[in-house]
């Protein structure tokens, strides 16, 4: 299958006046250099060189949803390594009572990633619980601010995943598959819906830490689906985008002085050659990407927010710097008309507590906490809550039995993922875990049931969303998956 | 879901005139299983426009639409059209002159025949062809572990290209080299490709990841070979074309007996007998001082085999602990599988031994070292494979593609739609620790009774010359997949190459020489544009030549050629260029070679991670090496803008490039027109040489305000004023950016 797709324009031209070009009559507009060029500004946007008749010409103008959409955008915090939710949402009374002694009988074996730890002993929660707000959701005291934001929160006790491994877990976790070379989810969305902004990615990636997520940039990929649908991995610090800034030493002038004159060169190729959708494109493409110059450094910086908003954060602490500068930078994305913001928290499998759960989650919960819950406050009081899907989860929870006599192993069986905003349903607890966390009991939520969920919220109907690839018409899960009707408000 | 007939990118048609075949009726064969019935070249009205025979097969179909082809452009056009194509490349000046100045009417042939002649020839076309086999040097996944001799897969492929290896032998060596040619390195190399899926070395359940790989090995096979989408019958009967799932599993009974072997030894045996003299003679003379060491850590490895052991599937396990006499063969696999991270970590138990025991190891290494004078070099491996045995695993069809769901047995049996009889296999006389299986299934791919593998191939190369394949979907010749625009044409092509011996370098002459070939690319330029653009704007007639952009690795390929320091040094250990600051930091980062000019080398060499895929590359759209490849997107995005703006490797290109050019002296005329003919290969118009002088001369006045680093200087420095060298390098830098470096026409 071939596609042959243009980045476009959809907003403002640059100003050409702006731009000095020696020598040459410049059209007014690139509007009007199309005109006069003798292509209609529909033909513009796209190099279909070859492209079967059908293919859409922007990959990323917006495109109709399937249906009334609840949630224009969605912000992901992907706690990487797979937080135990014994420890953070989902109480057992039971395991307490348990605790040191093997898994009683009745409970199947379970097949674990570290093997002995299906006979290892139960280990309780050292943790206390409360039940917080009007909705009484119960959050440990690891996560005290996102606990008094329990009624917004859609708490899904009984997940399950497939993989075992942190590779396998989170591309299941992300792109619906355990096998690297599929979309992400938020390609999928981005693929639906196309794009709200026209001088920023429509899906971003941010992380803590420089470590890679398990399996790469794979878990952000745009797989089958064409490039421009690929999640953009945000470097941290001034210049997120590779190569949005000119080269060192580049002054400004020179920079804008040699871009008017590959523009005049690009123009000069177009007019040489009617009805080259392709030199078109390169046209378009050179002026987003002049913007991005100015509009990726702005978006970073965050010198126009409040001190309040930054000691909301946790911008002014060491310990919650890195997640409170990724949560506001979504916060900025999602404002600007970004569809799809992924956060990776502990990035490189960081909450992977296989012995010393305390110090290791103690650590990372209060790394997390107060950004997150700052998000949420945040949207809520400018009004983007209700359009904006919060997301909180890993790849996976963690067993209650032991390993290293302090810690946890992988747990996909059972586990917790929230929702918040967006037209998720607040204040809720759906399904829940056995009675020691171990397996999914009521209304399990596998992972393409909750992918198709998302979907649902952002306006995309997971089976109509296709793509077609090696003969068949691609959906999200690859089969099946429905939208768990419970999780929407 | 599949899709239903009728929708998606299915061909729509634009008239009646130009319908493409349409599939035959309910019951009939579909075309595809069908064998080729290579007609005569249709006659035309128009026999001057005629070069070859593919010519007429294309203009019958213009004519018939009332159409004409599109003129020839000029001569620098076309001959960047093919140097890109054969080559990648761009022509060098001394080419375009040459070419300039050839008055003979044979002067483009005997450029083809030089360009088909050259080693970049199998540099460019082997690009394509590791694409579509998903060639990595990295084992994916979380560790994404390098695999040293990787690259000797790539070399062969290269050079079967260069030296015109009949595409039926290279597909039977890569499908069986081992029970074909066991005596030939090269087809030993040549197995990789069935050693060269993604494999996570560090998992689990190693029956699901053995069934991963048959899979993904069976799906390729499919795909590559026989242009199917076969990888739909794993959990059902494929919805749209004639293969059951079944099939799809007496199909991987072929693949099921294969094991790796990643020390296979590329010496003749002479050199090999006398390799392992000179090795059993160091471990006679060491067996004391390592039964010493084993002593010594005996208890550790035994420790944390348990360790690792523990955490596999039951399968793999009981495999891991069964003596290796004893394993069957499917344990010999799981174990093989599983026991790589087994050896990783027992690799270590080292570490475990405590202060006097760790003297007691550094002094027994040392005397160990002391015999190194007695061990021999070491010698040339491939990663390969070959089979586990003479009895081979059962193959079951599984049920919903559930590794746990074994259902019937799989039999040895082509895909029953091709209605061809069950291969005879027994073991190669010569091998008879093999099954022969491989082998028959290359005899039976590339045998006269196949109907896809020769038109798929010679469908493949159409695809990259045209932008779009007679089948635009290169991979899949099925019910889902496009119905080809010229089926004689197609039909004729795949005949040709059996006919010439299966010679590629025949079927790309026969393409590149031809009139349609040689057609100019822009639409206007058609006398009948009108009526072209109304009955064909897609142009499925081919009335008009496509325009392709270049990918990632022409670009950084054609970028260093320009500058003057493309290193042409073919073939080895692959090259380790420099990565942006963005990505140096990733786990997955490499060390750049620390001599520059063996990081310049072409891309085809450049070091392939499946987990990092340099920026540039990925910008301009290189694909994910987890499947295979068989048609990239192109995309035009500010990405790629911006990677051409403000890379490093951009800005020093340019550099490099205004360093050359201002070796001569000259006037800002001069120097324009010398940027023209080394970025662009040609003179520049009056109007562009007006525009270049006078963004030379702002430019210049622009700088001359500033104050100016070596780092945006021409390099080497010129004896210029600053600010005027510097607007050298933005004019050279400027047309790297512009459309008409990127595109090929």
């Amino acid at each position: 299958m071939q596609n042959e797709i243009a980045q476009t324009e959809r907003a403002n031209m640059i100003s050409h006046s702006d731009i000095r070009v020696p020598h040459s009559a410049m059209p007014r507009s690139r509007r009007e250099f199309l005109a006069s060029a003798g292509a209609g500004f529909g033909a513009v946007a796209f190099a279909a060189l070859n492209a079967p008749a059908s293919d859409r010409d922007d990959p990323l103008a917006p495109k109709p949803p399937h249906h009334t959409p609840r949630a224009k955008a969605v912000i992901w915090c992907f706690l990487d390594g797979g937080p135990s939710h014994l420890d953070l949402f989902d109480p057992k009374p039971a395991l307490a009572k348990l605790d040191g002694k093997p898994l009683p009988a009745s409970f199947k074996k379970p097949v674990t990633a570290m093997g002995v730890t299906a006979n290892n002993a139960l280990l309780a929660s050292r943790r206390s619980f409360e039940q917080h707000g009007r909705s009484g959701l119960w959050v440990s005291d690891w996560y005290p601010e996102i606990a008094k934001r329990a009624d917004d929160l859609c708490v899904v006790r009984s997940c399950t995943a497939d993989g075992l491994t942190h590779v396998a877990a989170v591309l299941q976790m992300t792109t619906c598959h355990q096998l690297p070379g599929r979309p992400a989810v938020g390609a999928w969305a981005v693929y639906g819906l196309g794009s709200a902004c026209d001088n920023l990615p429509g899906f971003v990636v941010l992380t803590d830490t420089t470590t890679d997520p398990p399996g790469g940039n794979n878990v952000w990929g745009n797989g089958f689906l064409p490039n421009p649908y690929r999640g953009s991995r945000f470097a941290p610090g001034p210049v997120p985008i590779l190569n949005a800034t000119p080269p060192a030493g580049v002054s400004d002038p020179r920079q804008r002085a040699k871009f008017g004159y590959v523009q005049t060169l690009n123009r000069r190729y177009a007019a040489d050659r009617p009805g080259c959708r392709q030199a078109e494109a390169q046209i378009a493409s050179g002026e987003l990407a002049f913007r991005m110059q100015a509009s990726a450094p702005e978006v970073v910086d965050f010198s126009k927010e409040t001190a309040e908003t930054k000691a909301l954060y946790g911008l002014d602490t060491p310990a919650t710097e890195a997640n409170a500068r990724n949560c506001l930078l979504a916060r900025r994305l999602v404002e600007r008309g970004v569809r799809f913001v992924q956060i990776y928290m502990g990035a490189g499998s960081k909450w992977d507590a296989h012995a010393d759960l305390e110090g290791n989650h103690g650590k990372l919960c209060a790394a997390s906490d107060r950004p997150i819950a700052a998000l949420l406050t945040d949207l809520k009081r400018r009004g983007l809550l209700d359009s904006t899907l919060v997301v909180w989860g890993g790849e996976f929870g963690r067993t209650p039995m032991s390993e290293s006599g302090n810690g946890r192993d992988h747990n996909p069986t059972g586990f917790t993922t929230w929702l918040a905003g967006g037209g998720a349903k607040p204040g809720t607890a759906y399904g829940s875990t056995d009675e020691i966390g171990l397996y999914a009991a009521e209304n399990p939520v596998p992972v393409r049931d909750l992918h198709a969920t998302i979907l649902h919220l952002m306006g995309l109907d997971h089976e109509k969303l296709t793509f077609p690839h090696n003969g068949r018409d691609e959906i999200v899960t690859g089969v099946g998956g429905s939208v768990v009707a419970g999780l929407v408000g | 879901m599949p899709r239903s007939p009728g929708t998606g990118l299915r061909f729509v048609l634009v008239s009646c005139v130009i319908a493409a075949a349409a599939p035959g009726p309910a019951g009939e064969v579909p075309w595809a299983f069908a064998r080729p019935r290579p007609a005569p070249p249709p006659p035309v009205r128009d026999t001057a426009w005629v070069r070859t025979p593919v010519d007429r097969f294309v203009l019958a179909k213009l004519e018939a639409a009332n159409l004409r082809p599109t003129p020839e452009p000029d001569r620098v056009t076309l001959l960047k059209r093919v140097t890109h194509d054969l080559t990648g490349l761009a022509p060098t000046p001394e080419e375009s002159a040459a070419f300039l100045a050839d008055p003979s009417p044979a002067a483009y042939e005997k450029v083809v025949d030089r360009l088909l002649q050259s080693p970049r020839f199998g540099e460019r076309w082997a690009q394509h062809w590791l694409e579509l086999v998903r060639y990595s040097e990295s084992e994916g996944f979380k560790l994404d572990r390098e695999r040293p001799d990787a690259w000797r897969y790539r070399d062969y492929v290269i050079r079967a290209f260069n030296d015109d290896l009949p595409f039926d032998r290279f597909l039977r060596q890569q499908l069986a080299g081992d029970e074909l040619e066991p005596g030939n390195p090269a087809a030993v190399v040549a197995t990789g490709f069935l050693r060269v899926h993604p494999e996570e070395s560090n998992g689990a359940d190693y029956r699901q990841i053995r069934q991963d790989i048959l899979n993904d090995v069976t799906d390729t096979f499919g795909s590559v070979v026989l242009g199917l989408t076969v990888q739909c019958a794993r959990c059902h009967n494929h919805k749209a074309d004639p293969i059951t799932q079944q099939d799809y599993y007496n199909l991987q009974a072929f693949f099921a007996p294969m094991y790796q072997r990643d020390d296979a030894v590329l010496l003749p045996p002479a050199e090999e007998a006398a390799y392992r003299a000179k090795l059993e003679a160091w471990q006679a003379a060491t067996r004391p001082v390592r039964e010493q060491l084993d002593r010594l850590l005996r208890p550790h490895r035994e420790a944390m085999f348990a360790e690792v052991v523990d955490a596999l599937d039951a399968d793999t396990q009981k495999a891991l602990r069964t003596p290796e006499p004893q394993r069957t063969a499917v344990q010999r696999q799981l174990a093989k599988l599983g026991g790589k991270q087994v050896t990783r970590r027992t690799d270590r138990a080292y570490r475990r031994l405590d202060g006097d025991q760790r003297k007691k190891y550094d002094d027994l290494v040392a005397k160990l070292a002391e015999f190194d004078r007695l061990k021999p070099a070491p010698v040339p491996t491939a990663m390969a494979v070959t089979d586990v045995g003479p009895d081979p695993p059962p193959t079951f069809r599984l049920a919903g593609g559930d590794v746990g769901r074994p259902k019937d047995p799989a039999v040895l049996r082509f895909p029953s739609a091709f209605g061809d009889p069950d291969p005879v296999v027994k073991p190669p006389a010569d091998r008879p620790e093999s099954t022969g299986r491989r082998a028959a299934l290359a005899a039976w791919a590339t045998g006269p009774a196949n109907p896809l593998t020769g038109r798929v191939v010679v469908n493949r190369l159409w695809h990259h010359y045209f932008g779009r394949g007679i089948v635009a979907t290169p991979s899949d010749f099925g019910e889902y997949g496009e119905a080809p625009t010229h089926p004689e044409l197609l039909d004729w092509l795949a005949a040709e190459l059996v006919r010439e011996k299966w010679s590629l370098k025949a079927v790309h002459r026969l393409i590149v020489t031809s009139a349609t070939y040689r057609q100019g690319s822009i639409p206007d330029r058609n006398p009948t544009v009108r009526a072209a653009t109304k009955a064909d704007p897609n142009n499925r007639v081919l009335w008009h030549m496509a325009v392709k952009r270049r990918d990632g690795e022409s670009v950084r390929d054609v970028s260093l050629q320009v500058a003057g320091v493309l290193n042409l040094r073919a073939g080895g250990r692959s090259s380790r260029p420099e990565l942006p600051a963005a990505v140096a930091e990733s786990r997955y980062a490499w060390t750049p070679d620390a001599d520059p000019a063996e990081r310049n080398r072409r891309s085809v060499y450049t070091y392939h991670k499946r987990n990092l895929i340099p920026p540039l590359f990925k910008a301009f759209d290189a694909p994910s090496r987890n499947e295979s490849c068989p048609a990239r997107a192109t995309t035009v995005t500010a990405e790629q803008s911006l990677a051409m703006l403000n890379s490093e490797f951009a800005l020093d290109a340019a550099r490099r490039t205004a360093g050359v050019i201002l070796k001569g002296s000259g006037d800002r005329p001069a120097v324009v027109t010398a940027a023209y003919r080394r970025v662009y290969g040609r003179d520049p118009t009056r109007p562009e040489l007006a525009d270049g002088v006078a963004f030379l001369s702002e430019q210049s006045r622009t700088l001359g305000r500033e104050k100016l680093t070596d780092a945006t200087l021409p390099d080497p420095k010129p004896a210029l004023p600053a600010a005027d060298a510097a607007a050298v390098v933005d004019l050279v830098h400027a047309l790297m950016n512009a459309a008409e470096f990127l595109y090929i026409e």
